[in-house]
């Protein structure tokens, strides 16, 4: 037992200190191309003409890649878990954010690779674009995405994440009052200060080695065999040192392109990504539109709740459908509420695709719910805390989902905080565990919670 | 047009206007130099010029000529780190650490320059650089720790002084 309990020296603390850890933009091979890439100028447009070949025919330029040169243009990024895809690795016929990548150029220097990309001839015909999503789940609002402005696929062909627990026109009529709130938090940008970037080798032996800067290796490479349509053994994918990723890159964003150009090429090709194209097209966390209903009694207990998650997934699906799922297990949050109403879904926005960012689909809901758990306070003149403490989850509640928790912390951890905060809890509250309940603590909308009726 | 960097002369081929930044990394592969943006904004990219810490991807490389130039690599290796590199270590103040080169380099001019322990003033002085893992506490700690100390234990971190112990009645 050397290390629990123990504060131990970083393993790469004096590489980084010493300016010798090695990310992939300082990995040296000769022969290297340098890539940019044309990227959408428009939120949403119909690509009306494009001509590459005024890039292709510049002293320097070493590859044009549009989309005629993926083999396998579309794939979606969960499509290995029945998640179906939606969003080409280039864009072909249309447009749906600012900054959607069209056409890479690798060339033997940085400027000639961005020459190239003002040398590709193209028009767009521009169209109607939506940002808010909210609006865009209006019925009258333009449509942006093949599917229709929502996700259709959840468990086959559902068109939104549902729970549906306990009896929640019980909960309603029974409650002294309704509360309600809707919560949007915005969109977050990681900022990793190693922006996106990849460096793609072709082998001799016909292999590539790929220098990565993803947080989720043996997933990119599925993603990159896919695209390129090889079996995994033609890639060697070099990962494991990442300049800062926060969830932003699990999504593939630069290693596919950056190997077809390298394929083609016949040469190593580096692709690192300007500040300004983290910020314009790199994956955010998303925008989020929340809406609580609580039914609850005046003395503190939250019979039901009925919400609607919108959930702005952006352009295209990518691993939204996974965070309305998650969000909708903890729609509850730390509390437990036995009738619930919930639909969740992944709305299409022209803004850039949305992905994980630490606590994927659970710090929006945590957000909300710890709003609205003192907006119930608030609305029912109660301590904070013991609103809180009343509806806390307890050994044998459940969750929206059904699963029973076995040791749950929220008693704790609100008598830790009102310590920390010096609050004094009333003795019933002081004294409060995470035991099953009993007594006064299992109120009678509390008693059958394990039951599954319901639709 | 010739500089000096890390005592070693160089012969530049970029052209005058190229940014100090891109001769270091492609022309002399000087990998510490990190590029986060490009535009003044982050800091990782940061030299001591002449001792002052200085943009590198702001700087032409010909206003570097007959100047001294040091990246974090001329200050200590992982057989000899600095004082200020031996605090960074000691003191956990980095995690992906693509921002520690730059931070190292303006710690080692605050430091050498007779900044104070004053945890204001450590952060007036690095306020130019941009860390989004740490949350800069860690940081702050490792460089006023340096300015009162020249020898630190590597073989373990230090307890963070900060840390808000909370007290409780029951187990947490
Ligand atoms: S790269 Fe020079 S300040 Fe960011
Ligand atoms: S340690 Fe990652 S940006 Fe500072």
């Amino acid at each position: 037992m050397k290390a629990v309990g123990a504060r131990l020296p970083r393993y790469d603390a004096m590489g980084h200190v010493t300016g010798t850890t090695q990310f992939v933009d300082d990995v040296r091979v000769p022969r290297m191309l340098w890539a940019k890439m044309l990227r959408s100028p428009h939120h949403h447009a119909a690509i009306t003409r494009m001509d590459t070949s005024r890039a292709e025919a510049m002293p320097g330029v070493r590859a044009v890649i549009t989309w005629e040169d993926v083999p396998l243009l579309t794939y979606g990024h969960l499509e290995a878990l029945g998640i179906p895809a939606d969003e080409p690795l280039l864009a072909k016929d249309e447009v749906r954010y600012k900054g959607q990548p069209i056409a890479l150029v690798a060339a033997e220097d940085v400027d000639t690779a961005m020459a190239g990309v003002d040398a590709i001839d193209i028009e767009y015909s521009e169209r109607p674009a939506l940002f808010d999503v909210r609006k865009a789940f209006d019925s009258d609002s333009a449509q942006i995405h093949p599917w229709g402005n929502w996700y259709p696929h959840f468990e086959g062909e559902m068109d939104r994440r549902k729970i549906r627990k306990g009896d929640i026109d019980e909960a309603f009529e029974q409650a002294d009052k309704i509360i309600s709130g809707v919560y949007r938090p915005a969109a977050i940008e990681h900022v990793p200060v190693e922006t996106q970037v990849c460096l793609a080798v072709p082998e001799s032996d016909g292999r590539l080695t790929i220098y990565s800067c993803t947080q989720a290796l043996y997933f990119t490479m599925g993603v990159i065999a896919a695209h390129l349509q090889v079996p995994l053994n033609k890639l060697k994918v070099v990962g494991g040192t990442v300049g800062g990723g926060f969830g932003g890159k699990v999504d593939t964003a630069s290693d596919t392109v950056s190997a077809l150009a390298a394929m083609k090429a016949g040469r190593p090709v580096k692709w690192r990504w300007t500040r300004e194209e983290e910020f314009l097209a790199s994956s955010t966390r998303a925008p989020w539109h929340m809406e609580i209903i609580d039914a609850v009694t005046d003395n503190g207990w939250i019979l039901g709740r009925k919400m609607l998650t919108l959930h702005d997934s952006g352009a295209y699906a990518r691993f939204s459908p996974y965070g309305v799922t998650k969000h909708s297990f903890h729609h509850t949050g730390a509390y437990t509420i036995p009738n619930l109403h919930f639909d969740g879904y992944v709305v299409f926005t022209n803004r850039v695709p949305t992905t994980a960012m630490r606590g994927f689909g659970v710090t929006s809901i945590s957000f909300a719910v710890e709003t609205h758990m003192s907006r119930v306070a608030n609305e029912l003149g109660m301590d904070p805390y013991e609103v809180r403490l009343l509806n806390a989850n307890r050994i044998n509640d459940t969750s929206p989902n059904r699963i029973r928790y076995t040791d749950p912390s929220t008693v704790d951890v609100l008598q830790s905080l009102a310590g920390a905060e010096g609050v004094q809890l009333e003795g019933a509250y002081a004294g409060m565990t995470r035991d099953p309940r009993s007594g006064d603590l299992l109120p009678d909308h509390l008693v059958g919670q394990l039951k599954t009726e319901g639709h | 047009m010739r500089i000096e960097v890390n005592g070693a002369g160089h012969n530049v081929t970029s052209p005058p206007l190229a940014s100090l930044l891109t001769v270091l990394r492609e022309e002399m592969d000087v990998t510490s130099v990190k590029a986060g943006c490009e535009s003044g904004g982050c800091g990782a990219c940061t030299v001591l010029i002449d001792g002052q810490p200085r943009r590198s991807c702001l700087t032409p490389v010909v206003t570097a000529v007959g100047s001294e130039v040091t990246t974090v690599e001329g200050l200590g290796t992982p057989d000899s780190p600095s004082a200020i590199q031996q605090s960074f270590i000691h003191h956990y103040a980095m995690q992906c650490g693509f921002c520690t080169p730059g931070l190292v380099v303006a710690a080692t001019a605050y430091v050498n320059g007779g900044g104070s322990d004053d945890l204001d003033s450590v952060a007036e002085a690095i306020s130019g650089h941009v860390c989004r893992c740490t949350g800069y506490n860690k940081i702050l700690e490792a460089v006023a720790a340096a300015v009162k100390s020249s020898e630190f234990d590597l073989s373990s971190t230090a307890v963070d002084k900060n840390t808000v112990v909370i007290k409780t009645g029951g187990a947490v």
